[in-house]
């Protein structure tokens, strides 16, 4: 992207790409919180409140398995850590002068996509530009997952058990769209986080959430050790 | 009727501290390579433990009906990227498979 002057409406125009990919995996994000027995309010809480893809998908089903809090909040932190990595290089292209209030909402902003997209600009980063960046994504986010739960509403009851099967769904196309981009190892870091969790949940007896965490810990580590490069 | 708020607002909690530290401490640069490495790659491990076993306890008499469902999902992400195709097929997929008795 050329220099340009960065806007409340360039942001938005920046943004509008996010919304478009946003609102059909927060409507798929609806329809799962809905069979969970959330009522409406609770699902668009939830992603007002949330604004994170994986990171809800994660909550959304160890709240369905009936994980402890503990488990729960150290499984989606875990899970959300990237963003810390994100918002470093964020902040670091932010104006000066932003602070307080602004700069926490440009944190609550800031998603995998809101991160790409901010920092293929080369100057520095105002905050009416992020704002615009944001709240249009935030939009498609939050309507997205008012409508997905509406959908599950009139669905036919057969089908029902068949639509539980969005929230794998969900993680199986993003882990295939990893596996594209990166290649094998994607696989492999993810089959050993399956077969850990397997085997500690099903054979060992342990809790889903910490078993989560110690699966997610154990195949990273391996992860790191093997592949040398940046994924 | 059960409540589900305080999940909620412990899962916003544990994504908003993430977000929300890099915005006024910097330590990253720091960190080891191996661990940092390590935290990048904690997204795609999780994918794991995300999809198995789950996919197939919640079928459970019909093992296969879930997996069928989500392989769909898997080879049209790849081939053709997106998420509303993929995740369409995987409930069409998984509602023949459940009416075969897979």
């Amino acid at each position: 992207m050329s220099e340009r002057n960065l806007t409340l409406s360039t942001g938005c125009k920046d943004g509008f790409p996010i919304f478009i990919g946003y609102f059909p995996t927060a409507m798929a994000f609806g329809l799962v919180v809905k069979n969970l027995g959330l009522r409406l309010w609770e699902a668009v809480l939830f992603s007002v409140t949330n604004f994170a893809g994986s990171g809800q998908f994660l909550a959304a089903s160890l709240i369905g398995s009936g994980a402890l809090l503990a488990e729960l909040f150290i499984s989606v932190l875990l899970i959300n850590l990237r963003y810390t990595f994100m918002g470093a290089e964020v902040a670091r292209r932010l104006e000066d002068g932003i602070t307080g209030m602004k700069r926490a909402l440009i944190a609550h902003g800031t998603t995998d996509e809101v991160f790409s997209i901010s920092l293929m600009n080369p100057g520095r980063l105002p905050a009416s530009y992020m704002a615009g960046l944001e709240l249009t994504s935030y939009a498609g986010w939050v309507s997205g997952t008012a409508l997905g739960f509406l959908v599950g509403l009139v669905l036919p009851p057969a089908l029902q058990l068949a639509v539980g099967v969005t929230i794998y769904a969900m993680f199986s196309s993003l882990l295939a769209q990893e596996f594209r981009k990166k290649g094998i190892k994607v696989l492999l870091i993810a089959a050993i986080s399956a077969g850990t969790h397997s085997v500690l949940t099903l054979l060992l007896g342990v809790k889903i959430g910490w078993s989560f965490v110690v699966s997610m810990l154990l195949a990273s580590f391996i992860g790191s050790l093997i592949i040398r490069e940046d994924v | 009727m059960k409540t589900f708020v305080v999940p909620i607002l412990v899962s916003a909690l544990a994504t908003f501290i993430p977000r929300v530290i890099p915005y006024w401490v910097s330590f990253l640069d720091k960190l080891p390579p191996l661990l940092s490495r390590m935290l990048r790659l904690l997204p795609i491990a999780a994918f794991g433990p995300l999809i198995f076993p789950g996919v197939f306890l919640d079928y459970v008499p019909h093992l296969y009906s879930g997996f069928a469902g989500i392989s769909a999902a898997f080879i049209l992400a790849y081939f053709k990227g997106g998420m509303i195709l993929p995740i369409l097929s995987s409930i069409v997929v998984t509602y023949l498979a459940l009416l075969l008795g897979a």
